[in-house]
């Protein structure tokens, strides 16, 4: 077949479209092929009318299969059960996944520093609606009122002076990879709260800042001592989620990560606020 | 010690990316293995296969094929022996329905408003008609008309020439073509060529569930 463009309508004949039909009509061919192929159609009226009848045809078979097998039909759609098993086979499927990947010994220093780390004062089961309420307006991503890079990270504590009645100051996390993005007013439980986004070099943190002066939040989960401070880890919907206290505001920071990397970023981001 | 791009990071990353093509992946497994049980362990299977191979995934390259070709792999080394036996019977029957029954070449409701007999089938006769499909001639359809891959993405998820993806494509789409005019004509939708052939006892007799 010539590449020629010039040359199309002398060299395509109406058994070579045949041939190619199904790559022409699928986006298949090479932009000369598909010249050539046009400039066929365009002159001979019997292909044109077999190309329009598959063309046709081809269209309402997909738009049937799409019907029956696509994301609204009844088979198109994932259930919600499996979803659901697919994610908690990859949470167990994490641990044997970092044993391969960082063989014996590294994960035995690692155990050894984090059992140093977090020491369990008390566990605590149930849900509590601080932390439910947390990942679930984390996860809705709703956007930001004022970004980091357009009034400097230091400055949002003071953004929220003038909008909350409480002292809403977000820890910095200093000597991380963890970036603050911005911030917004939320709420959690009727109450006003502070929500403020950090970005990790892949994932990211929300942190709810509230005041609660009744104690009413924060007495689930597993209670460790992370330095000089006990925090809460709790799991929630894939989610780990830190909740500490200071005096009478409380955080509760949701995360991407796992308890002994999310336990240490709280003991460091209090190590600098004290 | 603290590292920030590891453990749940990576898992969150993966399930970002994988977790939105879960739906067509179950599609297809579903047509695949034609059983739910079996579909839902072939897609958490991919899955977990997928996220133990993460690494080797390069960032920014079609995810969603990469894991139809993992899927594709994955019912091919575990699935596809056990529903092997099921295939080559399944085979014969159809090829009797189309023998007995269609008489006429799908291309020429092409050239009629009786193309449009497509607009009437109900969903499961098109579940029922791709079903019938050898499995290498379903799998090139649902990959092409469902799916929307280019060939070129189609031969690497299932390892063939891009030859070989247009031949079976090709007679892929006539196989579909006559199963749908077959269940059209079954289910009345279509009136059968002139004053019609009998209808096939066989597959009519399938149809309603009971032992032909």
């Amino acid at each position: 077949m010539s590449s020629d463009p010039t040359e199309a309508s002398a060299v395509m004949d109406c058994a070579e479209l045949g041939r190619t039909l199904d790559a022409y009509l699928d986006g298949e061919l090479a932009p000369p092929e598909e010249m050539e192929a046009s400039v066929h159609l365009a002159a001979c009226e019997a292909c044109r009318a077999l190309a329009d009848g598959e063309a046709q045809l081809r269209t309402a078979l997909r738009n049937k299969l799409k019907a029956a097998m696509g994301p609204l039909g009844g088979a198109g759609q994932a259930p919600d059960a499996l979803r659901h098993r697919i994610h908690l086979s990859l949470v167990q499927e994490r641990k044997p996944f970092l044993r391969r990947v960082l063989g014996p010994v590294p994960l035995a220093a690692m155990a050894a520093c984090a059992a140093g780390a977090l020491v369990v004062l008390v566990s605590h089961g149930g849900t509590d609606p601080l932390v439910e309420e947390s990942v679930r307006k984390h996860t809705r991503d709703l956007p930001l009122e004022v970004t980091a890079a357009a009034m400097g990270p230091e400055s949002i504590a003071g953004w929220f002076a003038g909008k909350l009645d409480f002292n809403a100051a977000p820890p910095h996390f200093r000597g991380t990879d963890v970036r603050m993005v911005g911030a917004r007013l939320s709420n959690i439980q009727d109450r006003p709260a502070a929500y403020v986004r950090y970005d990790l070099p892949r994932g990211h943190l929300g942190l709810f800042i509230l005041d609660d002066p009744e104690r009413r939040f924060g007495e689930v989960g597993r209670a460790v001592q992370a330095g000089p401070s006990t925090i809460r880890l709790i799991n929630a919907r894939g989610f780990n989620v830190a909740v500490w206290r200071r005096n009478e505001i409380v955080y509760s920071l949701v995360s991407d990560l796992d308890e002994e990397d999310l336990a240490q970023l709280v003991q460091r981001a209090q190590g600098q606020e004290r | 010690m603290f590292d920030l791009q590891k453990n749940d990071l990576t898992r969150d990353e993966f399930e970002r990316l994988a977790m939105k093509h879960v739906d067509p992946l179950y599609s297809a497994a579903l047509r695949l293995t034609k059983n739910e049980r079996d579909a839902e362990d072939l897609v958490q299977d991919t899955f977990l296969r997928a996220y133990r191979f993460f690494d080797k995934f390069e960032r920014g390259t079609n995810i969603k094929a990469w894991l139809f070709k993992i899927l594709t792999n994955t019912f091919i080394n575990r699935y596809r022996r056990s529903v092997k036996e099921r295939t080559i019977v399944e085979g014969s029957e159809r090829d009797a329905v189309h023998e007995r029954f269609i008489s006429r070449e799908a291309t020429e409701y092409a050239a009629n408003p009786e193309q449009f007999f497509f607009d009437r089938l109900l969903s499961d006769d098109v579940l029922r008609a791709v079903d019938s499909l050898p499995i290498d001639f379903r799998m090139v359809v649902i990959l092409a008309d469902l799916q929307e891959f280019s060939y070129k993405e189609i031969a690497e998820i299932l390892d063939v020439p891009v030859g070989t993806v247009m031949s079976r494509l090709y007679r892929g789409r006539r196989l579909l073509q006559k199963a749908l005019a077959a269940y059209a004509a079954i289910s009345g939708v279509l009136r059968g060529p002139a004053d019609g052939e009998p209808v096939d006892l066989d597959a009519f007799r399938r149809r309603q569930g009971k032992t032909a």
